[in-house]
């Protein structure tokens, strides 16, 4: 947890939930766990809103609350991390997937889920309905049964997952031993297990002269006098299952780049067929073989069997190994390299980045030390063919800025710079974690000019109808671009470079765990 | 005082017996040689005669395994060194010896054990007379070797062909690192549009060094002659600048550009991601990131940069 991520989580959190919320969290953030005096105490906010914010806070499942550490009985105490609240940024991408794949219903389920933290699926449902039965034409509505076909879709591909139900602590019982590390979702059986719910409706649409109503009951949770089954059993966004769809996203386009559509066409069957079987920390795929391959190829794809079987050749013989190839049984047992896909790409972004950064130049003399892992000042000038005043001036560079890393060799115990070997090197993981801690204080940047560019806006905002009169079309039209469109320009920056965020992380995670 | 006259032209004979017995055998002779031809000739006799043919600076005295052997000495040389004296003969020898390599003064004086005025005295003397020539090094720009007048300098001191007195060409080089991409591009291209099936779309789309090589000569816009050695290492920058790959097959022995049973072969590659995300913002290229800070001099709230990316 570095300071820029704390930053970052800030900066979310107050955008998202407010300044006190912020002020807890990040408090919470730097002091690790703690119970809800000392928060008090450390923070100077009033019991009501630092209890306010905790309840925000766990809603969305970014605190975790556990009974005391020094003896049971002791209070409660809260901790946060930084990992749930930085997804805080990926909510776009999430709710982008999601109409991609189950449209308009399922896009609307998951907002929802983001907004709310966690839902039953009755109460998801209506909202949804009603939420759709808003934006159709007058006289249709939408149907609950179509809403939760979607949502158990989106349950069955795992995209949702029942929340870890709550254990009340009873004052006065001794407390079961706390295990370190709290209960995943995953760990109980009825995880993805639709309940049997009993809804029976369509959306209601809100008619235009309850509107002043309305606006006041909106945020309200309906007080529904109907029960549908499935009390106590709330949902969540399975953020892990996003990013493993991401991740596989990121290796199709890859290959797509790399080779051609066919191959990624294939490369994405593979994927597919190895959703549900593949853990999400595994280096590889299981193997398929290339009958089963072919049977479940597109329809669309219409390639004989033996071109078939060039293409993989083709892929398992790419220098990026994409593909490997596991057995010789069943025409031939394929898998998808995950990890050193990953590695491949976060490798590929680090030389995008010393290119954009430092010229085309450097970046070969970057790669040039990726490839050869250890090499002298004279060996980089002779492989990279640049005259040595110049070639020394960019390794200078490259080093202060801690993208590439001096290593001595003595001859002599006594390390004399006459004769002393000195090499220059390259390390992929720190370097990626080094770009990862950057993208991060870029993207706080982002959002801190964001913020400046809209107060200032604010303070241009009021304008009386004299001045709209008296100033110039040109200067109305640019405050109205800097109030519109920069933060637009803005936003879909913070999410470009959220997108570098995901690659660098996955690679950061796929090192720990392999 | 006749016994001594018949010596004396017996010297000169067996002189000039030895001598054409030297001509014959231009890599050098033994004692044992001169006495299966000459075997009249006393030991005693055959020595004075050697000794005399040394002194005349005509033969040249080596050692080899199996004993000393005479050989004829260079005669141009050896007018040549006609006026100089044994120190300058030294000097001389040991430059010869180092071959198109060079030697440096200071390794010569070490060689010779003469002092350093001396040495600079003989060299200029050499020089003037166009024995030796001093060649300047391409490793340090600073350092003189001196190597035989009529000798080619080795690839090592004047730097191959990408260097043109001292000075690295690093147009030349651009030129003909963007040839060789267009190259491969191009046939690159031709397999993909050929579309056949992936195989043999990506086996065409290779080109062997050899080939590139021949395309490179033909083009002619090298004034020095490339050797295939040298395109491998152009080849080799294109590799490190991310645009081409290279596979190694096993090729028979003979066939056309093959070394060693091997070929290399090169192909044209596309990139496998498009310029990250963060370098799209005008922070990732900051040249003073580290220095930002919200409330400080450089802020995000007043940065230049994003000014000028928000103005478009």
């Amino acid at each position: 947890m570095t300071a820029q991520e704390v930053r970052l989580c800030g900066l979310l959190l107050q955008e998202h939930f407010g300044e006190v919320v912020a002020k807890v969290g990040t408090h919470l953030l730097k002091s690790g766990a703690q119970n809800l005096r000392t928060i008090i105490h450390e923070t100077g906010i009033s019991l009501d809103l630092v209890k306010k914010s905790l309840c925000v806070l766990v809603q969305h499942g970014t605190c975790v609350f556990s009974s005391g550490r020094k003896a049971p009985g002791s209070p409660t105490e809260y901790r946060t991390s930084c990992d749930r609240i930085l997804r805080i940024l990926r909510y776009p991408r999430y709710i982008y997937t999601a109409k991609t794949l189950y449209g308009d219903t399922g896009e609307l389920i998951i907002e929802e889920l983001l907004q709310r933290g966690d839902m039953t699926m009755s109460s998801t449902v209506k909202t949804v309905a009603d939420r759709l039965t808003q934006n159709m034409e007058e006289g249709r509505s939408m149907d609950y049964s179509e809403v939760s076909s979607a949502f158990s879709k989106l349950v069955e591909t795992h995209f949702l997952q029942r929340s870890t139900p709550a254990t009340p602590a009873i004052p006065g019982t001794p407390a079961a031993p706390v295990s370190t590390a709290p209960p995943t979702p995953e760990s109980f059986p009825d995880c993805y297990r639709v309940p049997h719910v009993t809804l029976i409706g369509r959306g209601k649409r809100r008619l235009s002269n309850e509107d002043g109503e309305d606006q006041r009951n909106a945020k309200k949770t309906k007080m529904d006098s109907e029960t549908h089954g499935d009390e106590g059993i709330y949902w969540q966004v399975n953020f892990e299952r996003f990013h493993l769809h991401f991740r596989d996203q990121a290796i199709i386009s890859a290959v797509a780049n790399k080779l051609d559509q066919t191959s990624s066409e294939i490369v994405r069957t593979m994927l597919r067929m190895s959703e549900v079987t593949t853990s999400p920390t595994a280096t590889c795929t299981k193997p398929l073989s290339a009958n089963e391959i072919f049977r479940s190829l597109p329809s669309s794809y219409n390639i004989p069997r033996p071109i078939l079987d060039q293409y993989l050749t083709l892929l398992v013989d790419d220098p990026m190994e994409f593909v490997g190839k596991a057995g010789e049984s069943g025409g031939g047992m394929y898998v998808v390299n995950l990890h050193k896909a990953l590695a491949n790409l976060a490798r590929a972004t680090l030389e995008s980045v010393v290119q954009e950064r430092f010229g085309s130049r450097s970046a070969r003399i970057f790669r040039l030390l990726l490839r050869k892992r250890h090499l002298e000042q004279k060996q980089v000038e002779d492989f990279a063919m640049i005259p040595a005043k110049e070639a020394k001036d960019m390794l200078y560079t490259l080093l202060s800025q801690n993208l590439v890393q001096l290593q001595e060799i003595p001859k002599t115990p006594d390390y004399a710079p006459s004769r002393t070997f000195y090499l220059y090197t390259v390390n992929q993981l720190p370097t990626a974690r080094m770009l990862l801690q950057n993208c991060y204080k870029t993207v706080a940047n982002l959002i801190e000019r964001r913020l400046f560019e809209s107060k200032e806006s604010k303070n241009k905002r009021t304008f009386s109808t004299g001045d709209i009169i008296e100033s110039s079309f040109w200067s109305v039209g640019v405050t109205i671009l800097t109030i519109v469109l920069f933060p637009c320009r803005l936003d879909s920056a913070e999410n470009q470079v959220d997108e570098t965020i995901f690659l660098l992380e996955s690679y950061v995670n796929s090192t720990a765990t392999s | 005082k006749y016994c001594s006259k018949i010596k004396k032209k017996s010297l000169s004979v067996s002189l000039c017996l030895i001598k054409e017995l030297c001509q014959q055998f231009p890599h050098g002779i033994t004692d044992q040689v001169i006495q299966n031809d000459m075997p009249h000739l006393e030991p005693q006799q055959r020595a004075m005669a050697i000794n005399k043919l040394l002194s005349l600076g005509q033969l040249d005295l080596l050692r080899n395994s199996s004993g000393l052997l005479y050989r004829m000495k260079d005669m141009q040389s050896t007018s040549k060194m006609k006026g100089s004296d044994n120190q300058e003969k030294l000097v001389y020898q040991i430059i010869e010896d180092a071959g198109n390599k060079g030697i440096w003064s200071r390794d010569i004086r070490f060689k010779s054990n003469l002092p350093l005025t001396e040495i600079n005295k003989i060299l200029k003397n050499l020089e003037s007379k166009k024995l030796i020539k001093a060649v300047k090094s391409v490793a340090a720009s600073k350092k003189k070797v001196y190597m035989l007048y009529n000798l080619q300098p080795d690839r090592s001191v004047t730097g191959g062909a990408w260097y043109s007195d001292q000075d690295f060409e690093s147009e030349f080089v651009e030129v003909l690192n963007q040839q060789c991409f267009k190259f491969l591009q191009s046939k690159a291209e031709a397999a993909r549009d050929s579309k056949q099936s992936p195989m043999v779309q990506r086996n065409s789309s290779f080109a062997t060094s050899h080939e590139v090589w021949k395309y490179i000569c033909e083009l002619g816009i090298s004034k020095v002659d490339l050797s295939m050695d040298d395109i491998e290492t152009i080849l080799n920058t294109l590799i490190y600048d991310g645009k081409v790959e290279m596979t190694v097959i096993a090729a028979k022995e003979g066939t056309v550009g093959s070394v060693d049973g091997q070929m290399k072969l090169y192909r044209g590659v596309n990139p496998v991601i498009q310029p990250t995300g963060v370098v799209r913002t005008p922070c990732g290229l900051c040249p003073v990131f580290e220095d930002c800070h919200e409330g400080g001099e450089i802020s995000p709230s007043n940065c230049i940069y994003m000014t000028e990316w928000l103005d478009f």
